[in-house]
């Protein structure tokens, strides 16, 4: 099965190639997300009142806590529709190391979900009010922290391949997970509120979206070898 | 050493010995306990009474982290060798962990009413604690969430990986984010900084409390046990009526 080209970037690149390809056919899913954080965002000032002040105060949570929420839907598609089509079979016969597919499939799902959702924020900052000198901050955090959180969600997909009611389960098991990228993604931003250093929090941030890159893929190309052999 | 104890029968030979004496000494160790750290105890000077809850409070808090660990450790176990009897265990210690975490957290919500004057505040050990608590759940759920129960196993053997390599990170970070709960007042590099009329109350809870959970899982794995060879026997006469 050696080929010429299975040095381990061109599949990697190879397999990002294919997830643009896909994802680009379906913009659907994309706008379906934007739309249910958007939602998301609107029920806040609807609970918490109209208050501009109030709302100022606590955007900077709510965006990441919406987007948090928003993506847990689409979380186990990473996986899911090329797992039932068999297509990840296929790939755990060949020589292709699984983990770097992997890898590329989360990062691929980064790029493709998470960052168009991510620069959609500015619309949510003006909804709920917030000072527009928080968003380089808030876009800085989220797109490292939605690195992490795209690895994550990996895990939690590989988790519930082949599970009963997969999708209802999938939120209990990623959330306590993310909780340490939701406290430092938002500690960024607030830091800069009292006037301090943010890079604090984003070094933190960056060195727990590494510490993912390095174990995810292993963990779920192990998860996913386990739900082959069943 | 692992072999030897993975036989089911020799481990039901050796438990069916061991188990009156587990019993025996934890309900010792549990009933002194008790009755030095309720009668034979000093009051705090701030805390007063209240602080009786800790010696159950803090055995129940040291053993739901301490079977999250040998819950991991089983879980390597039946990853790395595939041997059914450490998924048994595993399945037998959850509930108690899950059971303990929820104590804890208990205690601690009647601890913190007349302590800090809520029943519940976002501190960073109540936080970290609740998030074992969601662990020891989601591996609960996920095992059974597969049509067979093998698929389950596996599955959450690796959540249970996933969660102990995660936990000194949420830990932490929850840590870094806010703390209003004592530290740790009994591990610590110079010597406990408790009293010794509290300590030795405490040291008897947490061993009996240890002591009776073992016990706990020895019957939970020998009544899987039980079960499997039912399942075994019925599928047998079954395929006998079959053929």
């Amino acid at each position: 099965m050696k080929t010429s080209h299975s040095s381990w970037t061109y599949i990697f690149i190879a397999h990002m190639k294919r997830d643009f390809l896909t994802n680009s056919r379906s913009l659907i899913d994309l706008i379906s997300i934007i739309g249910f954080m958007l939602l998301i965002i609107l029920l806040f000032p609807l609970g918490i009142g109209p208050d501009k002040e109030k709302l100022g105060i606590v955007s900077n949570a709510i965006i990441w806590i919406g987007l948090i929420i928003a993506i847990l839907p689409s979380l186990e598609k990473i996986l899911q529709k090329d797992y039932e089509s068999g297509w990840l079979d296929q790939i755990a016969t060949t020589d292709v190391p699984l983990e770097i597919v992997l890898l590329s499939k989360s990062i691929s799902y980064w790029l493709i979900v998470l960052i168009p959702t991510i620069l959609s924020s500015p619309l949510f900052a003006i909804l709920l009010s917030m000072e527009l000198k928080y968003l380089p901050w808030l876009i800085l955090s989220m797109s490292i922290g939605g690195l992490g959180i795209s690895l994550i969600g990996l895990n939690g997909s590989a988790l519930i391949l082949g599970a009963k009611r997969g999708n209802i389960l999938l939120p209990i098991l990623i959330i306590p997970l993310m909780i340490p990228i939701l406290i430092f993604g938002v500690g960024i931003n607030e830091a800069v509120k009292i006037g301090e250093s943010p890079f604090g929090n984003l070094f933190l941030l960056m060195a727990l979206t590494l510490i993912y890159l390095v174990i995810s893929p292993f963990i779920s190309a192990l998860l996913v070898r386990i739900a082959i052999g069943r | 050493m692992f072999d030897w104890l993975a036989n089911p029968n020799r481990f039901k030979r050796i438990t069916n010995k061991l188990e009156p004496f587990l019993i025996v000494i934890s309900v010792i160790l549990i009933t002194l306990g008790l009755y030095f750290g309720l009668f034979d105890s000093p009051k705090d000077y701030q805390q007063g009474d209240a602080v009786r809850i800790m010696y159950v409070h803090v055995p129940s808090a040291w053993l739901a982290s301490l079977l999250f660990l040998s819950l991991a450790i089983s879980c390597v176990f039946y990853l790395a060798w595939k041997h059914p009897l450490a998924d048994i265990i595993s399945s037998s210690i959850a509930p108690i962990g899950a059971m303990f975490s929820l104590l804890t957290l208990i205690t601690g919500s009647l601890w913190g009413k007349p302590m800090w004057g809520t029943w519940w505040v976002w501190d960073a050990r109540l936080t970290s604690m609740l998030v074992l608590f969601f662990f020891y759940l989601g591996y609960i759920l996920l095992s059974n969430a597969f049509e067979r129960k093998i698929d389950g196993s596996k599955s959450a053997s690796v959540l249970a990986i996933i969660g102990v390599i995660n936990l000194p990170i949420i830990k932490f970070s929850v840590d870094w984010w806010h703390t209003l709960h004592q530290p740790s007042s009994i591990l610590r590099f110079d010597g406990p900084s408790i009293d010794n009329q509290m300590l030795l109350p405490l040291i008897l809870m947490i061993t009996g409390f240890s002591i009776f959970s073992l016990y706990i899982i020895t019957i939970n794995v020998k009544t899987k046990l039980i079960e499997k060879k039912c399942e075994a026997l019925l599928l047998k006469s079954n395929l006998r009526e079959f053929v």
